[in-house]
């Protein structure tokens, strides 16, 4: 029994730690949160299920597929809802316009793809049990993640500067480097890393288009207590939460689970509202 | 009686101000009548959707006061209709308690709408935007999932019967006057609530919260009677929604709900009650006419926030806002009238001096103020200048409490100010003015003005709301003494006209304006000339002098030489945080450490 | 590379730009020659780090820019570094979570691979200090030497012109002089350079020509030669110089 929440508990964080990944990727470009982080990890479970369980796409193609589509739903993020709504001079106006296009690709799942869970293919022709693809597709996914931004960001020229954008803008406008192409790229990323993460976990969570406000909110408890921008905090508070998700669901049932997670939340949040790991800013008038 | 707001206003404007509201009023009336003649033209069905309208609008009234005017994006806030909801059913029900009265079990769903709208707005106050946001909705799932859960109780997924109401409002008809009446009355209290200094301060919290400070306005408290109110009404809302469905389950408060409360708000426009008044008429109706797309309804709505967005920020509001687009006088001059300070001002105060004594404050490794000793008198306009980074514009901010010294006093009077909250140095008759000007762009100038008289008011928010002799009171001498403010700095003629159409400088002066109306003992200006014209920066100075000369301790912080040793009776340099040098103007000019430090050598 | 004599590198005429609502230049004329370094200086507000961010596209402006010949209306801050200006904000903000020569091959970003190595190697024989520290982050570096790496970015792309806005803001005096020699020293190698400094002397003793804003406006233009140049600034700063007009 323990074995199962573990590793449920360890999968299931593994996800929430990729979508807070993926709303943090997000962030560092822009300086804005997206509500569209959940909805790309829908998208990965219901397009990866669409693709090569309805469609009948080989595996590998429909894979790139699904990255494909998160990079360009990444790239119609920034395009539509936040690049706009920088300029203006009301600087709240992107959680509305990140949330209506969040709801607009949600409801057109809903009605396209139908309102019910679907099962998610079964990737590999394994058979169930014991520690199941279910459970390490999406460590794996997460493992992958966090050592490929590691090696974008040490070692790589764009990595450097997309460190330089999320630390200065401005001096980076100034030395020259093309802003808004890499934003844009690093909403790409966003996509991707988000896209991944549902459909590494697509057995677990189905394909779903309910998943986009579960993962938008789940998603971003690990973004809240890992801290703004800290990928790191993200996956050591995504994995957290798995498991005492899973521990609340063993213990008490799942409708009160959800209630004892959100109330820890709350309660940590307004305990330390930068989150657990993170400094307090500093106002200036 | 003759107002002094009529001895500079020709006939004409009175006429105008009677016509303004007159056409304010008009859409309401309008409304009134066909909602009261509805039952005339409107078939049945049509009745449940004006009924559903109704009931709709009692809570995004409440909501809209969050949302519109306070600027904080509860965007669960469907969690208290459905408490609402279930409250009543379940007390009328008599699931968990002996069966209660519908009215009854009304307002006992409006108390615990009132205590959840507390507990689920308070975080707003410690949490940057988008995370409030979340959380909100995370209560919003909380709440469904614990009606789906608690079966006993809430008959979970199988749900539990709305109440009904007994005669006459147990008819289709009956309830939908009993509706009606509910959604008039809470227009007109929520109308009130925006005519009235809270409405304005929240306003000023959304669009300029530290201006608003540097006003008095404190935060939480307005912030709490706020969500309140909305919850309460929130609540009734729930038990007249659970009452029309006659049957509810959780499914029936989805998300979707949720989002098109809060888009009605955002179509209708931030900071207005008609706006989303004729927004969630759109909503509830729009379903209706787009019937092979009702499933598309949500999707539509998405891409209806989306549009208002990025194309129309200012919603229905702004476009119903015929009065802002009409050309402002071009060629326009601002010309103060410092004659009528004393009767803004209000006769010499008693105050002392205002004293620093080694004050410090470092951010970081950085000693923004190391040892600071300052003293502004009554009825003197005192210089600060020096190069960027030594200090100034962080000493006024001690000065008006936004930053506390790390050591060192400042005190008033002899006595010591304590390191009180932000919003406490405007009570002490301590007012400022900002680098930036911190206006709300869609409030008119006086109302603007008006923000900065809210601590003066005497009435409570529930007189506001019922609109009682005292807030009208309140409001009319408000009202005058703006007038009489924004006369004295030269702008009497934009009072109606929206801020974000004015001039940079003419927004300069409406600060000012606003300072005035606290009567101030002191009033620190942070770099007040700069952007002004040479003629502009000359009324200024003027202005500045008949201020001190009407009792007020000027502060002056400025770039600006000219200015500077034009009107300052006393003025102190600053490098590096520390006093360099202190004297009349004459002499700081051939002051040789100072003209080098100035110039920076 | 020679220009027509006719024609300086930097030619501003009837510059006017601001923030928002707020207008800040208001029909500035300012010339750079080809080998000349030219000091702006002015009082605090005066629109000074204004009009550098006008001249290299981070702010909107109406009026004429042209640099080398060409028309600068409407250009990036990418196209305009790619045009050989370069401009070094004031702050000494280098990314400090990158090591020193990370920070260097970001500002030759649109190379290619060989030529941006061999850029930097340029660069860090001009600046041993911080050659020194190649693999260190630049949040490890002295205010001085942030400043230093902060010019060092400007130079990576071999500009023609290099704007300067305060470069010695917030320094020591003994870093202040080190930066003033490298300075000197790019006058020597070719690049032309426009100063904006507090420090009025030090500003003399390197520059050609100097210009005074005030409010927004150039109030004085005068080679440095010129004998009574302290008190005719110090004329324009303090002075209410439109009043006497």
């Amino acid at each position: 029994m323990v074995e199962s929440i573990v590793s449920t508990g360890l999968a299931i964080g593994c996800i929430y730690a990729l979508i807070g990944i993926t709303y943090n990727v997000m962030f560092s470009a822009s300086r804005v949160f997206s509500f569209t982080a959940g909805m790309l990890g829908m998208l990965g479970g219901v397009l990866g299920a669409l693709f090569i369980a309805r469609l009948g796409i080989p595996l590998v193609v429909g894979f790139l597929l699904v990255l494909a589509a998160g990079a360009i739903f990444g790239v119609i993020t920034e395009i539509v809802a936040v690049r706009p709504v920088l300029k203006s001079l009301d600087q709240h106006l992107y959680v509305l316009s990140t949330l209506a296009l969040a709801l607009m690709v949600q409801q057109f799942t809903a009605i396209e793809w139908g309102t019910e869970a679907r099962p998610f293919p079964r990737l590999f022709d394994i058979a169930r049990g014991g520690f199941d693809q279910q459970f390490w597709l999406p460590m794996l996914a997460c493992i992958v993640v966090i050592a490929g931004l590691e090696l974008l960001y040490r070692h790589t020229l764009v990595g450097h500067a997309f460190l330089a954008i999320a630390e200065d803008t401005f001096a980076a406008r100034a030395l020259g480097l093309p802003e808004r192409s890499l934003r844009m790229a690093s909403f790409a990323l966003a996509g991707v890393i988000g896209a991944l993460a549902g459909f590494a976990g697509g057995e677990m969570l189905l394909a779903f288009f309910g998943n986009a406000p579960l993962l938008t909110f789940y998603g971003f408890v690990p973004v809240a207590l890992g801290g703004m921008g800290n990928n790191r905090g993200a996956v050591v508070a995504g994995l957290l939460l798995g498991l005492f998700q899973q521990t609340a669901n063993f213990l008490v049932g799942g409708i009160f689970a959800s209630v004892a997670v959100f109330t820890v939340f709350i309660i940590v949040l307004l305990a330390r509202p930068e989150g657990l790991a993170g400094a307090s800013a500093q106002r200036r008038v | 009686m003759v107002t002094p707001a009529a001895e500079w206003n020709s006939g004409r404007a009175d006429t105008r101000v009677v016509a303004s509201t007159i056409g304010a009023a008009l859409p309401f009336l309008v409304l009134l009548a066909v909602g009261l003649t509805f039952p005339l033209f409107g078939g049945g069905y049509w009745g449940v959707i004006a009924t559903r309208a109704c009931v709709y609008w009692v809570l995004v009234s409440g909501l809209n006061l969050v949302v519109g005017f306070a600027g904080q994006l509860a965007i669960g806030w469907v969690s208290l209709l459905t408490l609402g909801a279930y409250t009543t059913s379940v007390l009328v029900a008599g699931n968990a308690t002996p069966a209660l009265a519908p009215y009854l079990a009304l307002v006992i769903a409006a108390i615990v709408g009132a205590i959840f709208g507390l507990i689920i707005g308070l975080p707003a106050l410690r949490l940057r935007t988008f995370y409030f946001a979340i959380t909100t909705l995370g209560f919003a799932t909380i709440v469904t999932q614990v009606a789906l859960a608690w079966q006993s109780v809430t008959g979970g997924g199988v749900g539990v019967p709305g109440p009904v109401f007994p005669k006459p409002f147990d008819s289709q008809w009956g309830f939908y006057y009993f509706c009606f009446g509910l959604a008039a009355i809470c227009t007109w209290m929520t109308l009130n609530v925006a005519g009235s200094r809270f409405g304005r301060a929240l306003t000023a919290i959304r669009d300029a919260d530290v201006a608003a400070e540097a006003s008095g306005i404190a935060k939480p408290p307005l912030l709490a009677l706020v969500f309140l109110f909305s919850g309460a009404v929130a609540g009734v809302a729930g038990g007249l929604f659970a009452s029309l469905q006659s049957y509810i389950t959780p499914d029936a408060f989805t998300l979707d709900l949720s989002v098109l409360f809060f888009i009605a708000i955002l179509i209708g426009g931030h900071g207005s009650i008609l706006g989303p008044l004729l927004g969630t008429i759109l909503l509830t109706v729009l379903p209706e006419f787009a019937a092979p797309l009702v499933a598309w309804s949500t999707f539509l709505y998405a891409v209806l926030l989306l549009v208002i967005v990025l194309a129309m920020p200012g919603g229905i509001a702004e476009l119903l806002d015929f009065k802002n687009r009409r050309p402002l006088e071009s060629g326009r001059a601002i010309v103060p009238r410092p004659e009528l300070l004393p009767r803004v001002l209000g006769g010499p105060t008693d105050a002392g001096a205002l004293t620093l004594h080694q004050v410090a404050l470092s951010f970081g490794g950085v000693h923004a103020i190391d040892g600071l000793d300052l003293e502004i008198q009554p009825g003197q306009v005192h210089g600060l200048i020096g190069p960027n980074g030594s200090g100034k514009t962080t000493t006024l901010n001690v000065i008006s409490g936004y930053y506390a010294q790390q050591s060192g006093t400042v005190r008033l009077n002899g006595v010591a100010l304590r390191l009180l909250a932000r919003h406490r140095r405007a009570h002490l008759r301590i007012a400022r003015t900002f680098q930036t000007p911190r206006v709300v762009r869609s409030a008119s100038v006086l109302e603007n003005v008006m923000i900065g008289g809210t601590i003066d008011g005497e009435a409570t928010f529930v007189e506001s709301l019922l609109s009682l002799p005292r807030h009208r009171r309140d409001e009319a001498a408000l009202r005058e003494k703006a007038m009489l403010a924004l006369a004295t700095v030269g702008l009497e003629r934009l009072a109606a006209g929206r801020a974000d159409r004015l001039q940079h400088s003419e927004l300069r002066f409406t600060e000012i304006a606003r300072a005035l109306m606290l009567r101030p003992a002191f009033l620190l200006l942070d770099e007040p000339a700069a952007g002004l014209s040479a003629d502009e920066i000359g009324r200024l100075g003027a202005l500045l002098v008949a201020i001190a000369k009407a009792g007020t301790g000027v502060l002056l912080v400025e770039h600006h030489a000219d200015l500077i040793f034009d009107i300052c009776h006393h003025v102190t340099v600053l490098n590096l945080g520390r006093m360099l040098a202190a004297g009349t103007p004459a002499e700081m000019r051939s002051h040789r450490e100072v003209v080098n430090a100035y110039l920076g050598g | 590379m020679p220009i027509s004599a006719a024609e300086p590198l930097l030619d501003i005429a009837g510059l006017s730009a601001g923030y928002g609502k707020i207008g800040v230049l208001h029909g500035v004329a300012l010339s750079v020659g080809a080998n000349e370094v030219v000091a702006l200086l002015g009082p605090n507000g005066a629109g000074k780090t204004t009009l550098l961010r006008a001249v290299s596209g981070l702010l909107p402006w109406s009026g004429r820019v042209h640099f080398a010949g060409r028309d600068l209306a409407g250009t990036s801050p990418r196209d305009t570094v790619r045009a050989g200006l370069a401009h070094v904000i004031e702050g000494h903000r280098v990314f400090t979570q990158l090591a020193v020569i990370d920070n260097l091959l970001l500002a030759a970003y649109d190379l290619s691979r060989g030529e941006r190595t061999a850029r930097v190697e340029e660069v860090f024989a001009l600046f041993p200090e911080i050659a020194a520290k190649r693999r260190e982050r630049a949040v490890a570096l002295s205010g001085g030497q942030q400043q230093i790496l902060a010019v060092a970015q400007g130079l990576v792309r071999r500009p023609r012109l290099l704007m300067l806005d305060e470069p010695s803001a917030g320094l020591s005096p003994v870093l202040v002089d080190r930066v003033l020699v490298v300075v000197r020293r790019l006058r020597e190698a070719g690049t032309a350079v426009l100063l904006v400094e507090q420090l009025i002397e030090k500003a003399l003793a390197l520059a050609d020509r100097v210009y005074a804003l005030a409010r927004g406006s150039i109030v004085l233009e005068a080679k440095t030669g010129e004998a009574d140049l302290p008190q005719r600034l110090e004329h324009a700063y303090l002075a209410t110089a439109h009043r006497h007009a």
